[in-house]
């Protein structure tokens, strides 16, 4: 027991999670039983979760940063639209596998470089013309989807190769997906740069104060290069994934994704005042988020048209609450520490 | 009948957590009088204010206001008995005009919604009348100097009728000229009956304007009386709790050749035609008022002010420094001027914030860095400055002025170093912080680092550097060595 007191003390956000968590998993047992412990469902849920869980994580750089990217997924799918396009027109019926594999890579390859350049551009919005984040990334939302739109008169890309979307539905050994693994990767390469590197070192100062960073000498554009770069590439893999859940590639697609990562991240601690953000409590988050997600579709009459109200509203009750466990925080902090004083 | 003492407070207790902020403190502001409320920083003199002031509630204690017994104050409650704080940050709008700022207060209170440009004359007038100032009333706030913006905050205490004025630390942004203006101010409010409690740990200031003192430390309050009857070494005993004497520097070895020559650099009107040289093993003191280029100059040579004119020679080359990427490259090191805005990352830990600007050195291939090094880093600057704490992973916001710019020293003595510029290296910084980091600097001039201090505390100068520049207006002024460094010789020529 005490060792669970010990960590609920010095973990207090985390702890609110995991009893986030525990209490969501509770409603729905009492809700839904056992149609909500089915197998198939959770199997499910870990083919849905990757798509956006890779846009978070790449949000979660520009947040610790002290940043904001809202231009991630209309700048994956312009990529993504334009990779479809090339496989589209490059793959021919009774292609060899390993020649479809050598197209879906060259494919794979001119969407990451779209991110590369997205990424860039917003980095010289942002870093080097001073323009605030928010805006100038919202200001290239409106350009990659204007660009999507004009370049498929926003119709849907279809045309993705059989084993594009085969490989994005396989399970490896009957239960972990392709999707999944992917994510995996790119969650090890996040705990590396920020637990294990100078990078995650700096990119938690320049979030916390940028001047002082500055003048410790600390390359503060270009860490704010890696940083967008990395929010772009990441999500530009996100939608990647989505392609292969959707089978083509639109300029809208995932554009609640936005929102969703924001949510992820603000209810996991790390907001874009910078500085902060823990990756185990992010994974929390995400956990917690996809079961949500998964839990609501088994209410039949709760259908799509009210997802937006849905996630709306939870975004505006948890920006809420961060806000307000945030002032609030000192005050607790010094009760916490009386209390055993009054004990003894 | 009068009563003999406007406030007391006796046997104030105030705890956090397991903090015990202030343990029995008591004294007595007798009106007519300033009293001066002495201490080093985290001794309790602002957690003190805030309970005059109805933000904190006190634990235990009595508090007794012209004669009545005070039971809760709350902000409110102390406008209404006439106690008036002016705060460091002076709490004003600065994107708004002189009058704005004097009349919104009643303006607010009255509850007014419409807006009568001759009634809000009317009131910002009679508030400047009060203190007898003058003061444009259709400059922006923010454009005004620091001087002027606490004369404002003052004309706006006195709108509240205030019997009680308590100046937080209103000193340290002030050249010596504005505070002889302000203590005048503060002469003129003492003589109009109102007490003025003043909050400093300057001993000089101290001395001159207060009439009463109370010291405080770690929480108690360890002298309070007449400030006549005490000692400037009985004075700096109690805030300190030991004997400090003033240890002038005196260079050991001066390198012959210089490493660092300026010549003739010029940024834009700021800075003109500016040429001086460095040598090991000194210290170089840079003075001058605000805004006589002193900043601009020290900045030029960490990179982040563009010279338009002149020469920068480091060790025999020309150099340019681009960036402050670049200055540390050049083995330039800097430590700002407003140490909270620049010099640290308050809400990270003390040993990343000592280790910031040697991730390189602490670092492996592929920039990997090891958790364990950065607190290691930490801990060893914590023992070689004696830095006040028992956990180097705590933030570096949990510590005080004084053992904040012993981590930003260490920042950048973390790194082999040529030179060092201090801008204001103890701006903020009690007594005996101020001495340790005065001793640390000495040691390390003795050992061949040059060092540039900028600064308008004209004591530490004179205690501190073995060669004076004196700046105005952008221009180097005068130039004076050794025993030639006295504060009369810097004050005559400086304003």
């Amino acid at each position: 027991m005490t060792k669970i007191k010990n960590f609920v003390r010095n973990n207090q956000y985390t702890s609110i999670l995991v009893g986030l968590l525990i209490a969501v998993l509770a409603l729905f047992s009492a809700l839904k039983g056992s149609a909500f412990w089915r197998i198939d469902l959770w199997k499910g849920m870990t083919m849905q979760f990757p798509e956006y869980a890779c846009i978070a994580l790449g949000l979660m750089f520009v947040f610790i940063s002290g940043h904001h990217d809202m231009s991630q997924v209309l700048l994956g799918n312009f990529g993504a639209i334009l990779a479809v396009q090339y496989m589209a027109a490059n793959v021919t019926e009774g292609m060899a596998n390993g020649q479809v594999a050598g197209i879906i890579f060259i494919g794979i390859g001119i969407a990451l470089a779209i991110a590369v350049v997205g990424g860039l551009i917003n980095f010289l919005l942002v870093s080097y013309l001073n323009v605030p984040p928010v805006m100038a990334t919202i200001a290239m939302q409106m350009v990659w989807k204007g660009l999507s739109t004009a370049l498929t008169k926003g119709y849907a890309v279809k045309g993705v190769p059989a084993l594009y979307t085969t490989v994005g539905h396989t399970y490896i050994g009957g239960f972990l997906a392709v999707p999944v693994v992917i994510f995996l990767v790119l969650l090890v390469i996040a705990i590396f740069l920020l637990k294990f590197t100078t990078f995650g070192e700096k990119l938690y100062m320049i979030g916390t104060n940028k001047k002082a960073a500055k003048f410790s000498g600390i390359n503060v554009h270009g860490m704010l290069a890696a940083t967008y770069l990395l929010s772009a590439i990441f999500a530009t893999i996100g939608v990647l994934i989505m392609v292969s859940t959707m089978g083509s590639a639109k300029a809208d697609y995932g554009i609640s994704y936005t929102t969703r990562a924001i949510l992820i991240l603000v209810l996991a601690g790390c907001i874009p005042d910078g500085g902060q953000g823990k990756i185990s409590n992010i994974l929390l988050s995400i956990v917690t988020v996809q079961i949500i997600a998964t839990g609501i579709n088994l209410f039949a009459n709760l259908n799509t048209y009210y997802s937006s109200l849905i996630w709306g509203g939870m975004l505006i009750v948890v920006l809420i609450m961060s806000t307000q466990v945030g002032n609030r925080a000192p005050k607790k902090a010094k009760k916490v520490k009386k209390a055993p004083q009054n004990a003894a | 009948m009068a009563e003999e003492y406007l406030l007391q407070m006796t046997g104030i207790h105030k705890r956090f957590g397991g903090v015990h902020a202030l343990d029995d403190v008591s004294f007595r502001v007798r009106p007519g009088k300033v009293m001066c409320l002495a201490g080093e920083n985290g001794c309790g003199k602002s957690t003190l204010v805030k309970i005059i002031s109805g933000v904190y509630t006190k634990d235990e204690g009595e508090v007794v206001f012209e004669g009545n017994t005070i039971s809760k104050i709350t902000p409110a409650e102390a406008t209404r008995l006439g106690i008036q704080v002016i705060y460091q940050d002076l709490s004003i709008f600065p994107n708004l005009t002189v009058r704005e700022n004097l009349a919104i207060n009643s303006e607010i209170t009255a509850g007014r919604k419409l807006v009568n440009r001759k009634r809000w004359d009317e009131t910002a007038r009679a508030a400047l009348d009060k203190v007898g100032c003058d003061i444009d009333l259709d400059a922006k706030m923010g454009d005004l100097n620091v001087a002027s913006k606490q004369l404002v905050a003052i004309c706006r205490a006195m709108l509240f009728n205030a019997k009680l004025i308590i100046m937080d630390e209103p000193t340290t942004a002030l050249t010596k000229k504005e505070v002889d203006a302000l203590f005048e101010t503060v002469r003129q409010l003492r003589d109009s009956g109102i007490a003025i409690m003043f909050i400093s740990h300057k001993t000089d200031e101290i001395f001159e304007i207060s009439d009463d003192v109370c010291i405080m430390r770690s929480g108690k309050n360890v002298y309070t009386g007449e400030t006549k009857n005490l000692t400037r070494k009985q004075f700096t005993y109690y805030l300190t709790g030991r004997d400090i004497e003033d240890d002038y520097f005196v260079p050991k070895n001066i390198s012959p050749e210089p490493v660092l020559e300026v010549k003739n650099l010029t940024i834009d009107h700021r800075v003109k035609d500016v040429s001086f040289d460095l040598r090991k093993g000194e210290i170089l003191g840079i003075t001058g008022l605000l805004g006589s280029g002193r900043t601009e100059l020290a900045l030029a040579l960490f990179g982040l002010e563009k010279p338009t004119a002149g020469q920068i020679v480091l060790n025999g080359k020309p150099i340019r420094i681009k960036s402050p990427i670049a200055a540390q490259k050049l083995r330039i090191g800097y430590v700002p001027e407003d140490r909270l805005t620049e010099g640290l990352c308050l809400a990270q830990p003390i040993a990343d914030n000592i280790a910031l600007s040697s991730l390189k050195r602490l670092s492996k291939a592929f920039g990997v860095l090891k958790r364990k090094d950065v607190i290691d880093e930490g801990w060893k600057w914590q023992k070689t400055f004696s830095i006040k704490t028992d956990d180097v992973t705590k933030n570096a916001s949990t510590l005080s002025g004084g053992n904040q710019q012993k981590i930003v020293l260490a920042k950048w003595l973390a790194n082999d170093l040529d030179v060092l510029i201090l801008n204001g290296p103890t701006v903020g910084v009690d007594v005996g912080a101020k001495q340790d980091i005065h001793a640390l600097v000495h040691e390390l001039a003795n050992q061949g680092l040059a060092v540039i201090i900028i600064s308008d505390d004209l004591p530490e100068v004179v205690v501190n550097c073995s060669r004076v520049i004196v700046m105005k207006e952008g221009a180097i002024v005068g130039e004076m060595t050794g025993d030639g460094i006295t504060e009369n010789a810097i004050a005559e020529i400086i304003a």
